[in-house]
């Protein structure tokens, strides 16, 4: 049995459970109150992770934290189709990992000023909206060379990877931080083709695409 | 530099101008881009059609954006409450926290004009002639490429002063990278063309500037060649490089200046009324539609479709279920149902069953009117209306009463709603638009050449097993619809959930006895003599009220009863409706009682 530990208007927690609903994998919830309890802090819960982080994961009697790691876990064992996690192919693999660093800079900058403006957290706001603009300028460019030679996900191939989902939700969350997207064109195309995979599922402020023609 | 840094942009100038919004490649299918020009947001968004619709960025309803709504292919969604607007018109079709009711017309979103030109979109608040040309990217035989478009946060004239220096490096898998220097053919206000010669001969770069806002730039380029480019995308990458390292100057450039201050822009008032649905304004029978035939072609044995087109403006939105009136040069009016998918919102197609016992429309429009002839039409008007949140919907139609029920199927084919359309014809040539009928697969029966009594069987077993949440939606002959109506209310089928629309009124109506009305909002009391209308009698003492088929079948002209009995004479209302004594239709109505009280 899997359970998640888990906190609803967390982005890095919704990365893991729209994983989970796609792999069509069942799970138990278990809410660990972020905000304003602060319960990730709590002894309890630093007990199962020290660093006192959403998410954390148990399956059976393995515990993995960092969503990364736990997405990682989750498509290497569950992904029968070895698609998410492309272990067979060296150099998709190798950019797996490279735009899931990238999503964890895009945690850094965007879902700060998100914790600034949401959760009263006392971060650099100007400076981590700067940065998010930065990085969002890249993966718009690389987005849409991608789709110029008719690719549309960030890792070239024919089907999403992990890194899609690593890298959604901060972005899509972004205009709470006042990180508007207006100027990325590319990127919001690409949100409509991960809103349109199969499984999909939202959380709050997150909307669900139309029907593809 | 320094002076062009100083200028400003001269909006009320720039209104009337058309300005690129987005690439044509931007506007992939189903998908709703994020535009702004002068400050003004913009949901652009091109439906299955083609169409490119340019709206104002905010729901009606509650001020969401709608760039965020969604785009099926043939209307607008917002996320927040469901509003959705029609492609072309930007009308409302359907709100959701009123599923039985038909929204209002004037219920209509902002709109601005759109073109495609040089692989842009054009837009603009007010623009005045045609798109702007581009002599370098006009030459035929010219190859064009349209390049990544790029958003600068820099004004508009430092951008452009900046684009009249472009150099650029040309990558080749052989070699080394070279620079290429440009030079500058033009620079205008919102265009700057530079050009150079190569081994590849002569190329030309048009960069289109669009003004964002006070403050932000994009610049979308064009690259005009006379050979095809050997390794376009390689192009594409070269200039994207080269314009993302300007972008970092002219950006540092615009740090040195104080930042102008974004344009303010008027929004469109949202009015409470919107938020609610506002009253059907009085009106009498008024035909402010010209139309002209643009095709007749026949769908059916005796049955002639006409697809007719504006004369000038846009065609008012219209929802599934909705009729217009026909004024015949013959002094009649008639009214036909709308037969269009969602979306179709470029012309209005009805059809005509020649009616061989008619008094002279249906012959009228079957032997007179020719391709290319005006028509007077009335606004479309819905008493028909769809709801789009029933569980299942079951289509009725009887003969040519399929014409509005094929609105209906095909909005609710293209929303993925569960329905069945069943209909009934004397034979296979009697079923009107079969290409049609065709892309309803499973989701259609055909009835053939049954007897009355085969048809009440068939009917008995289509309604039975009534559940929850399930909608009928009925059209037909007389008899064929009030004995489906009695074997609905029979089979436990509630009152809400039956919804029909009779083509006319087959009853006899009679206008013998002479009657008093009393209006209690308008203070009058008025005789209706014998021979006269109720409706008429009105009419003549400056009560407007809407009509549309004066003779007791479509609904429109529904008043409200607070005392007395009528004699209603109308085949519109239900039996329990009659039996409410509540409401009557002017058209037809009588008293039944000496006296009736109107709510008007």
């Amino acid at each position: 049995m899997i359970t998640l530990y888990d906190y609803e208007l967390s982005g890095n927690c919704y990365k893991i459970r729209l994983l989970l609903s796609i792999l069509g994998i069942k799970y138990h919830s278990h809410t660990v109150e972020f905000y304003p309890a602060a319960e990730h802090k709590a002894p309890w819960f630093r007990q199962i992770n020290p660093l006192g982080q959403l998410p954390v994961l148990q399956d059976d009697d393995y515990t993995l934290c960092d969503s990364q790691a736990i997405m990682v876990y989750l498509a290497s064992r569950y992904d029968s189709g070895n698609s998410w996690y492309p272990r067979d192919d060296p150099q998709r693999l190798g950019s797996v990992s490279r735009w899931l660093a990238f999503a964890d800079s895009i945690t850094n900058s965007a879902s700060s000023a998100r914790l600034v403006e949401g959760f009263f957290y006392d971060f650099d706001a100007v400076a981590c909206r700067a940065e998010a603009h930065r990085l969002f300028r890249i993966l718009d460019e690389h987005l849409w060379f991608n789709a110029k030679s008719g690719h549309h996900w960030i890792v070239t191939g024919d089907s999403p990877t992990i890194a899609d989902i690593a890298c959604f939700p901060y972005i899509m969350l972004s205009e709470e931080g006042s990180i508007s997207r207006q100027d990325y064109p590319a990127i919001r195309r690409w949100s409509d083709h991960v809103k349109r995979i199969p499984g999909f599922t939202v959380m709050p402020g997150i909307f669900p695409a139309g029907p593809a023609q | 530099m320094t002076e062009q840094t100083l200028k400003t942009l001269d909006r009320a100038r720039a209104a009337r101008q058309w300005h690129p919004v987005a690439t044509s490649d931007d506007l992939r299918m189903r998908h709703v881009y994020h535009g702004q020009i002068l400050g003004r947001e913009l949901a652009v968004w091109r439906a299955d059609d083609g169409h490119v619709n340019v709206w104002e960025n905010r729901c009606l309803h509650r001020g969401v954006r709608l760039s965020i709504g969604i785009n099926d292919g043939h209307e607008l969604a917002c996320q927040y409450h469901g509003w959705r607007y029609a492609n072309r018109t930007a009308g409302c079709t359907y709100i959701p926290a009123h599923p039985a009711d038909a929204p209002a017309r004037t219920i209509c979103n902002n709109t601005y004009p759109a073109t495609e030109r040089y692989g842009l979109v054009w837009t603009g608040e007010a623009p005045e002639g045609t798109a702007p040309d581009a002599p370098e990217l006009q030459h035929a035989g010219n190859h064009l490429l349209v390049l990544r478009s790029l958003p600068v946060n820099a004004p508009l004239h430092l951008t452009a002063g900046h684009l009249a220096d472009y150099t650029f490096y040309r990558s080749d898998h052989t070699r080394p990278a070279t620079q290429v220097s440009t030079h500058l053919r033009r620079a205008g206000e919102f265009q700057v063309a530079v050009d150079w010669t190569d081994e590849n001969g002569t190329s030309a770069l048009v960069f289109f500037l669009q003004p964002t806002d006070n403050h932000r730039t994009s610049v979308h380029a064009v690259l005009a060649t006379s050979k095809p480019p050997d390794n376009p995308l390689q192009r594409l990458k070269d200039h994207n490089f080269a314009m993302s390292l300007l972008r970092d100057r002219i950006e540092q450039a615009a740090r040195q200046h104080p930042t102008p201050a974004a344009f303010t822009v008027a929004s469109p008032r949202v009015s409470e009324a919107l938020a609610t649905l506002p009253k059907l304004a009085a009106t009498g029978r008024k035909a402010p539609l010209r139309v002209v035939v643009k095709s007749i072609r026949d769908v059916a044995t005796e049955i002639k479709a006409f697809e007719l087109i504006s004369v000038d403006t846009q065609l008012p939105t219209f929802q599934p279920g909705a009729h217009i009136d026909v004024h015949l040069a013959n002094a009649q009016v008639r009214q036909y149902s709308l037969t269009n998918a969602p979306g179709q919102t470029d012309r209005y197609i009805i059809a005509v069953k020649r009616e061989a016992d008619g008094n002279g429309g249906s012959a009228f429009l079957h032997q007179s009117v020719r391709v290319g002839d005006t028509l007077a039409i009335s606004l479309p008007r819905n008493n028909f209306p769809l709801r789009r949140d029933a569980v299942n919907t079951l289509l009725i139609a009887g003969g040519i009463g399929i014409t509005p029920l094929l609105a209906m199927a095909q909005t609710l084919k293209s929303a993925d709603h569960p329905f069945h359309l069943h209909y009934f014809v004397q034979d296979q040539s009697h079923a009107a638009f079969p290409q049609l009928l065709s892309t309803f697969g499973t989701h259609i029966s055909m009835h053939t050449g049954l007897s009355p009594e085969q048809t009440r069987t068939t009917l008995a077993n289509t309604l039975e097993g009534y559940k929850p949440a399930s909608h009928v939606y009925l059209c037909g002959p007389a008899a064929m619809l009030s004995a489906a109506r009695d074997l609905a209310y029979r089979m436990n089928w509630p009152d809400e959930a039956i919804h029909f629309e009779f083509f006319k009124n087959t009853t006899d109506v009679t206008t013998d006895q002479a009657f008093t009305v009393e209006l209690a909002r308008s203070g009058l009391t008025l005789t209706v003599e014998s021979g006269q209308t109720l409706l008429h009698t009105l009419r003549t003492n400056g009560v407007e009220l809407p009509s549309s088929c004066e003779q007791g079948a479509c609904g429109t002209c529904r008043v409200g009863v607070l005392d007395g009995e009528p004699l209603h004479q109308d085949v519109y209302l239900s039996d329990a409706e009659h039996q409410r004594n509540d409401c009557l239709m002017t058209c037809v109505s009588r008293a039944r009682s000496e006296k009736l009280v109107l709510d008007i």
